[in-house]
């Protein structure tokens, strides 16, 4: 317990830093402007603002890129609750009873719920990631490449299952992202690998550019075919920021249980905040006295999902802080962020970089703190830029990503991989393919191979000591069950569902 | 490729119409690039003894591919689903245009010129463009660039074209 506090305070020391809190602060309201573009879901967000965060020292960088990813996930509840346009997976629930408090002229409530809610759950997760990590980084000793390979398969499984769309898609495009991993320099021999030639290629591609390239200019060229729908953008002025105390009340179990549900479910590895949000909707209705009013403006609707989410999200750092394995695309762009810092996330990062690794948990807390500050006055604003017509934010959104990505390396190159990217991502979306696995295939892929190479040279060549060793015959075990149980057609009716209401 | 697809006739009776083209053609693309990547693969020396090679993981990964893309594509004849929506050419050609002028112009003409027509020309994508607000919403979003990448963040670009 004193171990908790005194590293608790280790990271806050580093967090409130004045430069740290800055950045944090320049994240959290960058990540809303951003996030709160309609259709702009989190991972573009991130995946947009990744670069200005490379010229910043690595303790910084990875505050302020903590700070974008709580204030891209407000940004996207703030336009599921005003213009009913969820920016992605997480906040689909809580435009359900969001928007119709806001059509009934509460969306001040709402949306003042909605970052109360977060900030508690924030509070509550920031301590259990603390109290997890010390001892979930001890089990990664017992781990060696076998069980670290089938680990990850585990992961990447979990990924799919919990998604929507079929399985077997989602499995083939892991596959693909897996192999893209593999152009460059070979690890060990230092061959290049499926370069054509290109002497661009010899260090691989980019991450940064597959993301902006399929999650950036993809959806933009998506967008831009669809009908320019009414939307239905709320002219009223939004007033009555605070709820009332009845709407505390109201919502203080909501909180409370979509915390728990969320933490519970964010620790999972695969996507861990979607079904949260979900999870604790249709829990917070069942144990509802009223549940005709779910869909119609219940404060719960939106106090729950909203809790639930933060505090997956939160949660979700776990895996990736003490296994080094990323549970979800966001995640993989964190890690992706990391290696460009030159810090390979894992349970090292706690005892080699107490300061980073205190710091960033500590970060967090600070992120949730500075979205309440600067959200609940700034939504005047945020209702503004809600305004601006797509035909002029899209364009304007290219020119960032392309200079985004240039700046990176400074490499036209890299400029160009991403609009390969884009053009290969409005492919899949074509097509009905869920473009987030393919990146998760992408940032595990060499941590896989260099591991899979391990084990079979250990086991000499013995393909069976995946299924031998007890840890790692267990993690693949839950695996196969879970492609078997998600594959059966029965449950397969019912994700749909789920993914439908 | 796709116009020659009819669509599926509700799964009733016997037809070697593809049912779900969105999946079919999508599967075979996949093996088409995992066939790629094992030809691309195909100089680099496999397994030897019990450690793999630089090709070893290439090629198991792209056979897996192949496997997958195979069901996938199988799967697509034999289930129902949607059709493939039709390509539009105005939106993502120009779009995709924007971005490698944008590749092509920023080494020789600099950060102002390169932002300003990669704006212009990704404008034209979107069929509700109006030319006044477009030019004065061009200069604002390379005025801000400037400003972020160069003033705030410090980044080496170069503004202007080198003579």
């Amino acid at each position: 317990m004193s171990d908790l506090l005194a590293n608790l305070a280790l990271g806050f020391g580093v967090a409130a830093q004045p430069y740290n809190i800055l950045f944090c602060l320049l994240g959290a309201l960058v990540g809303t402007l951003v996030g709160v573009l309609p259709g702009i879901g989190t991972v573009a967000t991130i995946a947009m603002l990744l670069p200005i965060t490379f010229g910043l020292p690595p303790v910084g960088a990875l505050i302020m890129l903590a700070g974008i990813y709580y204030g891209a996930q407000y940004g996207g509840s703030t336009t599921s609750i005003l213009v009913n346009i969820p920016g992605e997976a997480t906040s689909v629930v809580t435009a359900l009873d969001g928007h119709q408090m806001a059509r009934q002229g509460r969306a001040g409530a709402a949306l003042s719920i909605a970052a109360i809610g977060s900030f508690f759950a924030g509070c509550v997760a920031t301590v259990l990631v603390a109290a997890l990590g010390a001892p979930l980084t001890g089990l990664a000793l017992l781990f060696g490449p076998a069980e670290y390979f089938s680990l990850m398969v585990l992961g990447l499984i979990f990924a799919v299952v919990l998604a929507k769309g079929s399985v077997l898609k989602a499995v083939a495009v892991i596959v693909l992202g897996l192999l893209l991993s593999m152009v460059g320099s070979d690890l060990e021999t230092g061959a290049g690998r499926m370069t054509f030639d290109l002497a661009e290629l010899a260090d691989g591609i980019g991450f940064a550019n597959i993301a902006m390239g399929v999650f950036g200019f993809a959806e933009i060229i998506r967008n831009l075919e669809l009908p320019e729908e009414s939307r239905d953008v709320l002219h009223a002025k939004v007033s009555g920021l605070m709820p009332t105390r009845k709407d505390l009340i109201d919502s203080s179990g909501a909180i409370a249980r979509g915390t728990i549900v969320g933490s519970l479910l964010g620790i999972l590895p695969g996507g861990g905040a979607v079904i949260a949000s979900f999870a604790a909707y249709t829990f917070e209705k069942k144990m509802s006295k009223t549940p005709q009013r779910f869909g119609n403006g219940a404060i719960e609707g939106v106090a729950a999902p909203e809790s639930a989410n933060n505090a997956a999200a939160q949660t979700s750092f776990i895996p990736l802080l003490t296994l080094g394995i990323p549970p979800n695309a966001v995640m993989a762009l964190m890690v992706g962020a990391m290696t460009i810092h030159g810090i390979v996330p894992g349970p090292q990062v706690m005892t080699k970089q107490p300061e980073l690794f205190w710091g960033m948990i500590a970060s967090m807390w600070l992120g949730n703190l500075m979205l309440v500050i600067i959200n609940l006055p700034l939504v005047g604003v945020w209702v503004t830029l809600l305004r601006v017509p797509y035909r002029l934010l899209y364009p304007s959104i290219i020119v960032f990503c392309c200079i985004g990505v240039y700046s990176i390396n400074n490499s036209p190159f890299d400029v160009t991989i991403a609009a390969i990217f884009g053009v290969i991502g409005y492919w899949l979306l074509k097509h009905d393919f869920e473009p987030a696995p393919m990146l998760l295939g992408f940032v595990l892929g060499p941590l896989m191979e260099e591991n899979l190479r391990r084990a079979m040279l250990i086991a000499r060549g013995d393909w069976t000591v995946f299924f031998t060793r007890p840890i790692s015959g267990v993690l693949l075990g839950i695996a196969i069950f879970l492609l078997i149980v998600a594959a059966m057609p029965k449950m397969r009716r019912r994700r749909d569902e789920v993914f439908v209401e | 490729m796709s116009e020659s697809v009819s669509p599926s006739p509700k799964g009733r009776g016997f037809s070697f119409s593809i049912r779900s083209p969105r999946d079919f053609w999508g599967g075979l693309v996949l093996v088409a690039v995992a066939i790629l990547a094992i030809w691309a693969s195909r100089d680099l020396p496999g397994q030897r003894g019990f450690a793999f090679g630089p090709g070893t993981a290439p090629r198991l990964f792209a056979g897996l591919l192949v496997v997958l893309g195979t069901l996938v594509a199988l799967v697509g004849l034999v289930t129902d689903g949607p059709r493939i929506e039709k390509y539009k050419i105005r939106g993502p050609v120009l779009v995709i245009a924007a971005i490698l002028g944008f590749a092509a112009m920023i080494r020789p003409v600099g950060l102002v010129i390169a932002s300003y027509v990669t704006f212009m020309v990704a404008i034209l994508g979107s069929r509700e463009m109006r030319v006044l607000e477009s030019i004065i919403a061009a200069a604002v979003m390379t005025a801000f660039c400037v400003f972020l990448f160069t003033y705030l963040l410090n980044l080496p670009f170069q503004l202007w074209p080198r003579f």
